[in-house]
C-alpha cells in the first residue's frame, strides 16, 4: 500500500502532528515503544528523509493535504476518507478571563465557562459513522502556554467521545523536546501515558453513547447555531442526549429514548413526522418550538412544571410547545433537562460541577460506563457518583494509576453511592451487572 | 387575596408610581425604628434530637403543641413554606449529604409537611429560589439525589415553586415594609407569598459570613427574585429568567429595575455588612413569618455555604415558634452566641445584628428574659459554633 494514501481501515491510528523544524530523524526516537503510530506532515517531500524513518521504523506516514481536514461546517461527509477530520476547534479547557486577572470565566449561571469538543466528536460519529473522528486544534495565540495537564485534558475530551486528537505540541515543546530539556520530557511522557490509557481501553468507544433525550436538528444553516449550542450546553449541564440528525436518516432512531427535542422551527417530513407521532403516542415526550404548535398540536393540556411551555397528552405521552421563540441555548438546555427530568438521568454527581460526563452502554446492556472528564489541574475531590440502576459492582480507572481499582457501594439516604478517590483530570467508572 | 389589607399587593403601574412615591415620603414621616420592650414576644419550643430518623417525627409534633398547636394556624388555610437550599445542589461538604450541612433536610421538611397536612392544611407550598435558577424546584431537590415524592406523599396537594423570577404568577406581587424599612421600602416578590394565608420558614442552624448567623430570618434573603434583585436585571422591567446573583442587594451596587421600589437611601453604606442584615428584616417585616422552624440536627459552622472554612457539626437540636426573631434568639444562643450582642461582637464581628434591626421594626424581640423556652433549656442543648469550626472568637 502507498503510505502517502490514507489507509481505509484507520481506526488504529493515533495521530501526530509532525513539526515542520523537526528535521532531525533522530527525534524518532520519541515514538518508539509508544503508542503515536501515525506521523502527520506538512510537506513530505520536504520531510522525505524523516519521513523515510519513519516508514522504516514501522510508523505510518500521511500527508496533511491529504487527510481531507476541514472545520466542522465544511467537513465532506460523503467523502471516501479514512477518517474524518475536522480543524479549527478550540482546545479543551475551562476559559480564563479575556481580562488581566487570569479570573475563570462564568456562564449566566455562575459555573466555569468551559470549551469541549465533546459535541462535535458526536455529531461527526453520526454523520459518519464507520470513521475514525480526528480532532484538530492547537493552542491559540496569547493562550497560556500548557502543561502536561492541559494536554491531559485535551487528550480526554477527545478519547472520551471515541475520538482522537491529532497531537500538537506547543511552541515550548517543540523546542524543549529536541533539545532534551527535562521539563518538556516529563509533559511529553505525560501525553504518552494518557495516549496509552485510552488505547488501552479502545474497546470502550464501541460501546452506545446513552442519552435520556434524542436532540434532532438538520445543525446546519439557519439551525447550525442553535442545534450545535444546545448539544454544547446540554453536555455542560451533564444531560446525556443522542444526536438525531435530520439529513441522516439512520441515526433516527427512538427506541429508548424518554424525549426528543426538535430543534429546528422548519417542519419535519412526512415521515419524520409520523415517526414523531408514533414516539409520543408510545409514552414519549416531544419538545418543539412555538412555530410547530399546529403540527404537533396534543390532546388534553396538563399541568407543566416548567414555565413557558404548554404540555398537552397525546396518546400515553406528551407534547411540550414553547410559548417563546427559543434564542438562547443555555435557557432551552435547562428547559429541556427539566422537562426531560433529572429522575432520568442514569447517575447522580456529586462534586462535579467542573466534570463533563459521558455514559455509554456496552453492546449486551450488562455493563455501563461513566467517564468524567475533569478541566482543571486541581485533584477532583469528594465525587460521589450515584446510579439509578442497581449495579453489582464497579470499577474504577483512572490515568497513572497501575491498576483498576473494585468501588464498593455506600448506603447514603437510602440509595447507594460510589465515592470515588480524589482524581485528576479523568476517571472511568465501569459499572456491571 | 388582592385586597390592600394584605401583605402584598398586586401590583399595577398605577400603584406602583403611588406606592414609590409614598414610600420615599413615608421613610421621612414614620417613626423608623420601635422600641425594643414594643416588639412582640413568643414562646419558644426547643429540643434535643439526635437524628433524622423515627425520632424526628414525635419530636416536632411535640414541639408544636408545645406552642400552641398548628391546627389553629392553618387548618383549612394555605401554607407557603421557605425551605433553604443555598448553593448548588451538587455541592457537598466531603461526600455528605447536603441536608446534613448547608440544606434544610428533607426529613424535616417532609416531616413539617405532613404535620401541616395533618392539621388541615388545604394545600401547601414548597418556595425556594435556587441559586441563579429558573429550574422547576422538585428539579434542584433531584439534582441533590431527593426524591420529591417525600413531600408530595407527606400530605394532600403539596406543590412547588421556583420563587426566582415570576414562576407561575401573572405579575409580581408588592410587600410595603412597615414604618419605611431599613433599606428598601418594599419588595416585588413571586405571587406565592401572597397567595397563602401561612408563611412558614425551615431554616438551618448556621453562621453566615456576611450576616453573622442565618436561621429563620436570613432563610427569607431568598425570597427575593433575581430577575428584580440580581445583578442581572435589566434596567427597566424584571427580567424574564434569573441571570445572576443578590450581589446587589449586598453591595449595593446598583438599584432594582425601575418598575420597582429603589432603596430608602441610595447614600447608605454600600456594605453588605450593613445591608444585608437591613434586608433581611425589612423582608421579615414586610412578609410576616407566621411559623419559623431551624434544623439543628445536623449543620455547618463556619459559613453559610461550602467553603474552606465550613465544618460539619451537629448540635442535635430542633427550635420552632410562631415567633421568627424569637426563634432566632433562641438559636442564637443555642450557637453559643448572645442574641442581645450588636456589631462588634460574636457573631457580628462585621455586621450589624439583623436581630436588633427585626426587633427595631416591631417583628419581635430577641431579648430572652422576654421568651418563653420550653421543652430542653439553653444551657443544657448549647453547642459553641465557634469552638467547634475554625473562625475565631471576635
Amino acid at each position: 500500500m502507498d503510505p502517502e494514501t490514507p489507509e481505509r481501515t484507520s481506526d488504529h491510528l493515533v495521530p501526530f502532528r509532525w513539526p515542520s523544524a523537526w528535521t532531525d530523524p533522530a527525534l524518532l526516537g520519541l515514538f518508539s515503544q509508544n503508542p503515536i503510530n501515525c506521523l502527520l506532515f506538512e510537506n513530505l517531500a520536504a520531510a522525505k528523509p524523516v519521513a523515510d524513518a519513519a516508514r522504516a521504523a514501522g510508523l505510518t506516514v500521511l500527508e496533511w493535504n491529504s487527510l481531507g481536514a476541514a472545520p466542522l461546517a465544511e467537513v465532506k461527509w460523503d467523502s471516501q476518507a479514512a477518517q474524518t477530520v475536522i480543524t479549527g476547534l478550540e482546545w479543551p479547557r475551562m476559559k480564563l478571563s479575556s481580562k488581566s486577572d487570569g479570573a475563570v470565566e462564568a456562564g449566566p449561571t455562575g459555573a466555569p465557562w468551559i470549551d469541549s469538543n465533546t459535541w462535535v466528536a458526536r455529531l461527526a460519529a453520526v454523520r459518519a459513522p464507520r470513521r475514525p473522528v480526528w480532532l484538530g486544534f492547537e493552542l491559540a495565540k496569547g493562550d497560556p502556554v500548557p502543561g502536561a495537564a492541559d494536554y491531559n485534558i485535551a487528550i480526554a475530551d477527545t478519547a472520551a467521545t471515541g475520538a482522537r486528537w491529532i497531537v500538537s505540541l506547543d511552541d515550548g515543546l517543540r523546542k524543549g523536546l529536541p533539545a532534551g530539556n527535562a521539563e518538556a520530557q516529563k509533559i511529553w511522557r505525560s501525553i504518552l501515558a494518557a495516549l496509552a490509557f485510552f488505547e488501552q481501553h479502545r474497546g470502550w468507544s464501541a460501546w452506545e453513547p446513552w442519552g435520556s433525550i434524542g436532540i434532532l436538528s438538520s445543525f446546519a444553516g439557519k439551525d447550525e447555531f442553535l442545534g450545535e449550542e444546545v448539544l454544547n450546553l446540554s453536555a455542560r449541564r451533564n444531560l446525556l442526549y443522542r444526536i438525531l440528525d435530520r439529513a441522516v436518516p439512520a441515526s433516527h432512531r427512538l427506541g429508548g429514548l424518554r424525549a426528543v427535542l426538535y430543534v429546528d422551527s422548519d417542519s419535519p417530513s412526512r415521515e419524520l413526522e409520523a415517526k414523531l407521532k408514533a414516539f409520543v403516542r408510545g409514552g414519549g415526550l416531544l419538545i418543539v418550538p412555538r412555530a410547530l404548535a399546529t403540527a404537533f398540536a396534543g390532546d388534553k393540556p396538563i399541568e407543566c412544571p416548567v414555565t413557558g411551555y404548554d404540555l398537552r397528552s397525546s396518546g400515553k405521552g406528551a407534547v411540550a410547545v414553547a410559548r417563546r421563540d427559543w434564542d438562547d441555548p443555555f435557557f432551552l438546555a435547562a428547559d429541556v433537562h427539566s422537562l426531560v427530568r433529572r429522575r432520568n438521568d442514569p447517575v447522580t454527581l456529586f462534586n462535579a460541577r467542573s466534570l463533563w460526563e459521558h455514559y455509554s452502554v456496552a453492546p449486551d446492556d450488562r455493563a455501563a460506563l461513566l467517564q468524567l472528564v475533569g478541566f482543571t489541574s486541581y485533584p477532583n475531590e469528594s465525587v460521589s457518583v450515584a446510579p439509578a440502576r442497581r449495579w453489582r459492582s464497579a470499577t474504577l480507572y483512572t490515568i497513572g494509576s497501575s491498576a483498576a481499582v473494585e468501588l464498593e457501594p455506600i448506603p447514603v439516604e437510602g440509595r447507594p453511592e460510589f465515592h470515588l478517590p480524589a482524581f485528576p483530570y479523568y476517571a472511568a467508572l465501569e459499572f456491571r451487572l | 387575596m388582592t385586597d390592600e389589607n394584605s401583605p402584598g399587593c398586586r401590583m399595577t403601574r398605577r400603584s406602583l408610581l403611588a406606592n414609590t412615591g409614598l414610600a420615599a415620603l413615608g421613610a421621612g414621616l414614620l417613626p423608623r425604628t420601635m422600641r425594643a420592650i414594643d416588639a412582640p414576644a413568643a414562646p419558644v419550643a426547643l429540643a434535643r434530637c439526635r437524628t433524622y430518623d423515627a425520632e424526628l417525627l414525635p419530636a416536632l409534633a411535640k414541639m408544636f403543641d408545645q406552642i400552641g398547636g398548628l391546627d389553629r394556624l392553618v387548618n383549612g388555610k394555605t401554607v407557603a413554606v421557605k425551605i433553604n437550599l443555598t448553593g448548588d445542589p451538587d455541592s457537598r461538604l466531603g461526600y455528605i449529604p447536603i441536608g446534613c450541612t448547608t440544606w434544610t433536610h428533607p426529613s424535616v421538611i417532609g416531616a413539617t409537611v405532613h404535620l401541616l397536612g395533618k392539621a388541615g392544611a388545604r394545600r401547601i407550598r414548597l418556595l425556594e429560589s435556587p441559586w441563579k435558577s429558573a429550574e422547576p424546584v422538585q428539579e434542584y431537590m433531584t439534582a441533590a439525589g431527593w426524591d420529591p415524592a417525600m413531600f408530595t406523599s407527606a400530605a394532600d396537594r403539596v406543590e412547588f415553586e421556583n420563587t426566582n423570577f415570576l414562576g407561575f404568577g401573572k405579575t409580581y406581587s408588592r410587600f410595603p415594609v412597615p414604618h419605611g424599612g431599613h433599606l428598601f421600602p418594599a419588595f416585588d416578590l413571586n405571587h406565592s407569598y401572597e397567595d397563602c394565608d401561612v408563611f412558614v420558614s425551615i431554616a438551618k442552624l448556621k453562621e453566615h459570613l456576611t450576616a453573622g448567623i442565618t436561621l429563620s430570618m436570613k432563610n427569607c434573603f431568598g425570597i427575593t427574585p433575581c430577575t428584580i434583585y440580581g445583578d442581572g436585571a435589566p434596567e427597566d422591567e424584571p427580567g424574564i429568567v434569573p441571570l445572576g446573583g443578590r450581589y446587589p442587594i449586598h453591595t449595593g451596587s446598583r438599584q432594582p429595575p425601575k418598575s420597582s421600589p429603589p432603596e430608602v437611601d441610595p447614600k447608605s453604606p454600600r456594605e453588605g455588612g450593613y445591608r444585608v442584615p437591613r434586608c433581611v428584616a425589612d423582608l421579615v417585616a414586610a412578609r410576616p413569618v407566621h411559623l419559623a422552624i431551624i434544623d439543628g440536627i445536623e449543620a455547618q459552622s463556619g459559613s453559610e455555604g461550602i467553603g474552606p472554612e465550613t465544618r460539619h457539626v451537629q448540635p442535635h437540636v430542633l427550635v420552632a415558634g410562631f415567633n421568627t426573631v424569637c426563634v432566632d434568639a433562641v438559636g442564637a444562643a443555642v450557637m453559643g452566641f448572645d442574641p442581645m450582642a450588636d456589631r462588634g461582637r460574636t457573631p457580628f464581628e462585621t455586621c450589624d445584628s439583623t436581630l436588633r434591626l427585626a426587633e427595631e421594626l416591631g417583628v419581635g424581640t430577641r431579648d430572652l428574659k422576654r421568651i418563653e423556652v420550653i421543652g430542653a433549656r439553653i444551657g443544657d442543648v448549647v453547642f459553641d459554633y465557634r469552638k467547634a469550626g475554625i473562625r475565631t472568637q471576635g
